[in-house]
């Protein structure tokens, strides 16, 4: 029933796989998890930042943005940029390339904004190939390092440096990895919060029926823009901390393929509008093709992308949210009982 | 007599089309105000154009003395305009009481007040067990009362409906009569647009009759259909169908 | 700048021009069925180019021969990517973006494995002619011929026959077109079909001017998406139109400003039009 309180031993079954995976992740590499997994882990936790704010934005309002490499990138670039020319150190540019390339996103996206269905699905695609094709133009290319990148000291490498050589890369990557998973669960939770939040329900609004969420009352260009503004805060948060902790940053960011598809297809597979979903289909996605290499090298992708497109053809949308709820269920007859 | 909705000369084109000719009439506090005419005859556009989703090519809408012809819908809905669309349209994969109170918090700005409204509202049209259920599992009586639950609940001063009888059986029609009526009664201006006569002549004050976006009569409803040109466009056009 | 460098950008905007043109054809009739964005298409380019290569090297086929091989196998291929993985996907169209766009890594992925990253070219056709003093390329012309040629066609085939009349009776309404008796299935089974087979044609005749690498199928896939959307979703000589817009603009721009930045210049002139007027030059308000 609607106004019904749920009882405590409800909630505390409900939050059980929630903290039964953050335990799961925090003590991965005190279990021996270290090197290349451990890298990938943390570019996992970092990606789960851009499928939530493909779930939140995309998921919800159904407009599709396909622009969020475009983001994702721009942040990479923006650190990069402010540490090479203005001698800002990557901890603090951090910070600054997060405004700045959310601000650049609303201002690029916010016109289209009023563009509904396919056209705003194929202006947002065409943003990122404009910035790739400004990045390796001349004469830009010289200032924004074309196909080479830019190179930068990655994150606490100035500390790392002062450590034993021996531990001077595991350093890195630990430190790294927990960054990540800091980043993962706080950006998880506010995903949540948000996405069942009145405002969660206005964003669906939008996507269910937008004039007549307008004729109600709803503010529809405002749910829009604070809906987008959050989204790329999520994406430019993941952008700057991935290009944070590598060296140099390329195009190879921007490339939808890298930073749209990985986290678009998590969106879609886990259920879109669902936050759950889209978050263990992040994982489990992108565990999967981390894993496919070891078995199939360089047939992976192809595998993959079949596996996708059976799951997406087989079952349109919301596979792991309907198993998870399925599961949730069994868990919660188990433990009654 | 105060004018609660006053529309000035309204004219809307669509390229070539005009939907609206300078269309003038006033609604009077309190009471139910029908409209009717023709398919095609403008009467939906023209609730568009109070509503807001359409922009008038000329013209100036008035409500309760102030100007909200450039207005935008949602502005609208808090200075008091409520509308039921035309077929039944409401948010399908929400649940009926979201439905309700997202319309709430949209106009009320405490967050307690309007689940209080909600409840009111969903109290009033019967929707309480329903409350969380999709909207997609209700009949289309009840998505009827959902749609009135949402008007009731921004507490408006004139509510437009868009053909409200059209799929209700008759003892449904009769149950939609007597909520408008008592809510008439409560201080809520009525427009209706109805295709169908028979209800609209029971309820209404006044009509006026629209034929290719030019009104062609107004006046009591008793009156208006004794009115040779309206005889031939409107009941004309029914017979020979 | 003397009269020369007018003569070049005016001539080679044209033969451009008409390169976008092709590029956009099948795309855009595809897109205006039923706002299919095909993320394929351009795999249907590489693939058929692909073809036509490995039947002159490994076979040693006339090129003519393997081209026609190659254009009937891209329609195929086309059919086959509508029915398995668009057609189940098309009440959620987000997911068609997903799983076309699946389809085109996997070829991607294809001819990388198999054929390498080494670009690869096909023979030109012979000869040069001198036009205003300026020497073009017989294979220009060709691709001028074919692509007025394939305009004309597409245009012919939905104004004058059945099919193609079906085509635009889905393109204005699925429900509608279905009472009259059209079975929308059929008609987007022919749409893929056509739309591979000008994708095919288009890779067999651009690929000699340009190399062929397993990701060359993306640019001309970014072009039809950025044309078609100036020119506006369904309508053909609106593709026109701004397959002319798009050459221009980029030939100029690569004189004044030369190559890298003017490759882009059309597309930021496609994004402020769709800021202005979402439903490109031609489209129709919906």
């Amino acid at each position: 029933m609607v106004f019904a309180k749920r009882s405590t031993k409800d909630l505390i079954i409900g939050k059980t796989p929630f903290f039964a995976v953050l335990a799961g992740l925090t003590l991965l590499p005190l279990l021996g998890v270290g090197g290349y997994w451990l890298d990938v882990l943390t570019k996992v936790n970092l990606f789960l930042l851009v499928t939530l704010a493909i779930d939140l934005y995309s998921g919800t309002t159904y407009y599709l943005n396909l622009g969020v490499s475009f983001t994702f990138g721009f942040a990479g670039y923006a650190l990069a940029l402010l540490n090479i020319y203005y001698g800002i150190p990557i901890e603090y540019s951090i910070f600054l390339a997060v405004p700045i390339s959310v601000f650049f996103s609303l201002v690029i996206l916010l016109p289209s904004l009023r563009i509904r269905g396919v056209y705003f699905a194929i202006l947002s695609l065409l943003i990122p190939i404009v910035f790739i094709g400004i990045v390796t133009a001349q004469p830009f290319s010289l200032y924004l390092g074309g196909e080479g990148g830019l190179r930068y000291k990655q994150l606490f490498l100035d500390f790392a440096r002062s450590l034993p050589p021996g531990i001077r890369l595991t350093f890195l990557q630990y430190s790294y990895y927990y960054i990540s998973l800091v980043a993962a669960v706080i950006g998880y939770l506010i995903a949540y919060k948000i996405g069942f939040s009145e405002f969660g329900f206005m964003l669906r609004a939008v996507g269910q029926d937008e004039e007549l969420a307008e004729s109600v009352g709803i503010n529809t260009l405002k749910v829009k823009v604070i809906g987008y503004l959050i989204s790329s805060m999520y994406v430019s948060v993941a952008g700057a901390l991935y290009a944070s902790m590598r060296s140099p940053v390329t195009v190879d960011l921007v490339v939808p393929a890298n930073t749209l598809v990985p986290p678009l297809t998590s969106a879609i597979v886990g259920g879109l509008g669902t936050i759950i979903g889209p978050a263990i289909a992040n994982y489990m996605l992108l565990l999967t093709y981390e894993s496919l290499w070891g078995l199939i090298g360089r047939w992976r992708v192809i595998v993959y992308m079949l596996l996708l497109i059976t799951i997406v053809v087989i079952k349109p949308q919301g596979l792991v949210f309907r198993i998870y709820l399925d599961l949730k269920k069994r868990l919660r007859g188990v433990l009654l009982e | 007599m105060s004018e609660i909705l006053k529309c000035e000369e309204i004219t809307k084109r669509f390229g070539g089309l005009t939907a609206l000719n300078k269309v003038s009439f006033n609604v009077v506090k309190g009471e139910i105000f029908g409209i009717i005419g023709p398919n095609g005859s403008g009467k939906t556009t023209l609730l568009n154009v109070i509503t807001g989703l359409l922009k008038p090519d000329g013209g100036r809408i008035m409500l309760d003395g102030t100007d909200i012809t450039k207005l935008e819908p949602h502005k609208r809905v808090k200075l008091g305009i409520a509308r039921m669309f035309q077929g039944m349209r409401v948010f399908p994969y929400l649940p009926v009481y979201l439905n309700v109170e997202l319309v709430a918090r949209a106009v009320y700005n405490n967050a307690r007040l309007a689940r209080a409204k909600t409840s009111w509202a969903l109290t009033m049209s019967g929707l309480l067990p329903e409350a969380a259920e999709l909207p997609i599992k209700l009949t289309p009586y009840k998505l009827r009362m959902l749609e009135f639950a949402r008007i009731l609940v921004s507490n408006p001063k004139i509510a437009l409906l868009d053909e409200p009888f059209a799929g209700l059986e008759s003892s449904e029609a009769e149950s939609m009569i007597d909520l408008i009526k008592k809510f008439n009664s409560l201080g809520i201006t009525f427009i209706i647009i109805e295709h169908r006569l028979r209800y609209l002549m029971k309820i209404a004050n006044r009509v006026m009759v629209l034929n290719q976006g030019v009104k062609i009569a107004e006046g009591k409803p008793e009156e208006v259909v004794k009115n040779p040109q309206v005889i031939e466009v409107y009941f004309g056009g029914e017979t020979r169908k | 700048m003397d009269i020369d460098i007018y003569k070049y950008i005016l001539i080679f905007s044209i033969f451009h021009s008409s390169t976008y043109l092709m590029f956009s054809l099948g795309f855009s009739m595809l897109f205006g069925v039923a706002k299919i964005p095909n993320l394929a298409y351009g795999s249907l380019y590489i693939f058929s180019s692909y073809v036509v290569y490995s039947l002159m090297t490994y076979l040693g086929l006339e090129q003519v021969v393997a081209a026609l091989i190659a254009v009937s196998a891209a329609g195929l291929m086309s059919l086959l990517i509508g029915e398995a993985v668009v057609r189940p996907a098309l009440k959620m169209p987000v997911s068609i973006f997903i799983t076309t766009l699946a389809v085109a890594y996997i070829f991607e992925e294809f001819f990388r494995i198999e054929m390498g990253l080494k670009p690869i070219t096909l023979p030109l056709y012979p000869g040069v002619t001198y036009v205003l003093g300026v020497p073009v390329s017989n294979h220009w012309f060709l691709v001028l011929v074919a692509s007025s040629l394939m305009f004309s066609l597409l245009v012919a085939f939905l104004k004058y026959t059945v099919l193609g009349r079906s085509i635009r009776a889905v393109a204005e309404s699925w429900e509608e077109s279905r009472r009259l008796g059209i079975n929308p299935l059929k008609v987007l089974r022919v749409a893929f079909f056509v739309s591979g087979i000008y994708a095919g044609a288009t890779g067999v005749l651009l690929t000699p001017l340009k190399a062929l690498t397993p990701t060359a199928g993306w640019g001309p896939l970014f072009t039809a998406f950025a044309i078609v959307a100036l020119g506006g979703v369904g309508s053909v000589s609106g593709t026109l139109i701004a397959s002319f817009v798009y050459g221009f603009l980029e030939q100029t721009m690569t004189y004044i400003l030369g190559g890298g930045i003017a490759s882009i210049s059309p597309l930021i002139l496609i994004i402020l039009v769709l800021v202005f007027r979402p439903q490109g030059i031609m489209g129709r308000v919906e």
